[in-house]
């Protein structure tokens, strides 16, 4: 059967490239990196799973987060990524920058952006101007509750993309929160992507909002009501030393509540975290 | 018409198993199927070249060195990357070295046509011919150095390599990070287009002609030696004719194989491969005569 041997094979090259780093360090890094802006952030779009490729400046702002992980002398040995171009690019933006075009890159759905329902292809003005200021907040920050979900009829429903329609069991009904997205993050981290910590590998993960908040969340314990308002800013590394038990070893300069530090220039990160809570409408 | 019904349901039977893979992909595969030639499966597959390298420009043996596209390099992907996309060419899965030419050629591709969502792999066996001690050097000093008739020998002969490189030399690759993986006696020291095929074929054998059978549609973004290891092996072109075979860069190939993995006769192919090239087949033609001209 296909399916066996393809991950057999694919397996075999990830167990010889495992073994060789067996015998793990006693600090992992971990790498994370939030795609830079996209056309759709541009145009003021709620996006979701909508496949966008990144804005001008969302290239600059990439190869810039590249930059600062090469200056800081982080080689990553492995990455991961979502099925978007957003990500995948700024992905490929950094491994340009660092010299690690070779390394394995692994890409899943499951560190995709959170699903924005029925809610996606919506300009956000006109979707507050419709459905008042206050629901538009509850479905953008709640951590629970989702926005509206879209059908099979929708262009936005899984099963009619066809990188996403055989990888799951979609429901009719499909939409996400950020738990919804934390429940498929979360398992994902802890088969795929912990193993290589351990393994000795330095991992890069270049993701999206709610996914990477999904796993800051995790592994910083995050309460609920804190992590819905917790912004990343775009393209800026966020590099996490974990120990032998992939839990986070605090360091100097991180901003609160990450354990995380960001690279580069520190003021204006705090400004841009601070800033993008004004953006909320 | 009872055949096509037969061969509905053995193929839903057997999606039935794997619907994860073979449900959306058999249908692509069905419509391959003439009507009248019902059982025959066809498999694409496509090969692109890199182009124009900064060591090319420098007119240096690169081999195993890992520079990037140059200028010029770069518009030849997206050169490629278009006449794909004209085409309506799409793919499940990529294949490309560990050298920076080949994947930027391959990203451009995949960006070009909407396809960056798909695995890649990256493989050490596909990667461009080791040059042995040569790598880095200048090939007109080269020349200079060690006469006309020797280096074309060691550039053009099907199984004579050139001189190993040490173990201590900055261009051996158990000094490379990129082939930790790689157990140190499979690294080469040096290769003749001979020693490429040999490991290249590993490769083709145990995964690519898997990949393949299964359904799945393979473009590979390679290096000159490697394609001509595949293109011999798939058109069973002779060790004397191979080495003045030249692939044109950023010009996809696409060849179209049998169940056996046996390449089916094309119009417009440039014999003595049955892989058709894209794009305007006169300048194909001319560049193909013209690098030719280039050996020194």
């Amino acid at each position: 059967m296909f399916s066996v041997s393809k991950s057999s094979s694919l397996l075999a090259h990830r167990v010889a490239f495992t073994r060789s780093f067996a015998g793990a360090r006693d600090k992992h890094t971990l790498v994370l990196v939030r795609h830079g802006e996209s056309t759709w952030n541009l145009a003021n779009k709620f996006t979701g799973w909508y496949d966008c490729p990144l804005s001008e400046k969302g290239h600059v702002e990439a190869a810039e987060g590249g930059r600062l992980i090469n200056d800081a002398g982080i080689k990553p040995n492995i990455a991961f990524t979502s099925l978007q171009k957003r990500a995948i690019r700024t992905l490929w933006h950094v491994l340009e920058e660092t010299n690690r075009m070779w390394i394995p890159t692994i890409k899943s759905w499951k560190i995709n952006e959170r699903h924005y329902g029925g809610l996606q292809g919506l300009d956000k003005q006109e979707t507050v101007d419709k459905y008042g200021k206050d629901q538009v907040l509850t479905w953008r920050r709640s951590y629970d509750i989702p926005p509206p979900t879209v059908d099979k009829t929708s262009e936005h429903h899984p099963s009619n993309d066809e990188r996403y329609a055989d990888v799951a069991d979609w429901p009719e009904e499909f939409t996400e929160s950020l738990a919804t997205t934390l429940d498929r993050v979360v398992p994902y981290w802890e088969s795929e992507i912990a193993p290589e910590l351990k393994s000795g590998k330095t991992v890069l993960i270049a993701a999206h909002g709610n996914s990477l908040r999904a796993l800051v969340k995790h592994l910083d314990g995050i309460d609920e009501s804190e992590i819905s308002n917790l912004n990343i800013p775009t393209g800026t590394p966020l590099v996490y030393e974990l120990d032998e038990n992939l839990k986070p070893i605090p360091q100097a300069g991180s901003f609160l509540p990450l354990t995380g530090r960001y690279l580069g220039d520190q003021d204006a990160i705090r400004n841009r975290i601070e800033g993008v809570k004004n953006q909320t409408k | 018409m009872k055949f096509l019904i037969l061969l509905f349901s053995i193929l839903s039977a057997v999606s039935a198993f794997s619907p994860s893979f073979l449900g959306s992909k058999l249908s692509n595969g069905l419509s391959n199927v003439p009507s009248s030639t019902c059982l025959e499966m066809k498999y694409t597959l496509v090969l692109v070249r890199h182009g124009e390298s900064t060591w090319n420009d420098e007119n240096r043996f690169t081999g195993w060195y890992d520079c990037p596209l140059s200028e010029s390099g770069l518009k030849e992907a997206q050169a490629g990357a278009e006449l794909l996309k004209n085409e309506g060419f799409t793919f499940d899965v990529a294949y490309t070295s560990t050298l920076k030419r080949a994947i930027k050629t391959l990203w451009i591709i995949l960006e070009e046509n909407n396809l960056m969502y798909i695995p890649i792999i990256n493989t050490w066996r596909l990667n461009e011919r080791h040059y042995g001690a040569l790598q880095g050097l200048n090939k007109q000093q080269t020349v200079d150095k060690h006469g006309k008739e020797q280096v074309l020998v060691w550039r053009r002969s099907y199984d004579i390599p050139p001189p190993a490189l040490d173990e201590s030399s900055e261009y051996y690759p158990g000094n490379d990070a990129m082939y930790a993986n790689v157990p140190k006696d499979e690294l080469p020291k040096t290769e003749s287009l001979k020693l490429t095929e040999d490991r290249f074929l590993v490769e083709w054998n145990e995964n690519l002609v898997p990949l393949i059978k299964s359904g799945k549609k393979v473009i590979i973004a390679a290096h000159g030696n490697t394609l001509r290891a595949l293109v011999k092996h798939l058109d069973g072109i002779s060790s004397d004719e191979i080495t003045g075979l030249n692939i044109p860069t950023g010009v996809p190939l696409v060849y179209e194989l049998d169940e056996d993995m046996k390449p089916i006769a094309q119009d417009d192919a440039i014999a003595p491969l049955t892989g058709k090239y894209l794009g305007d087949l006169e300048k194909v033609r001319e560049r193909i005569g013209a690098v030719a001209a280039q050996t020194k």
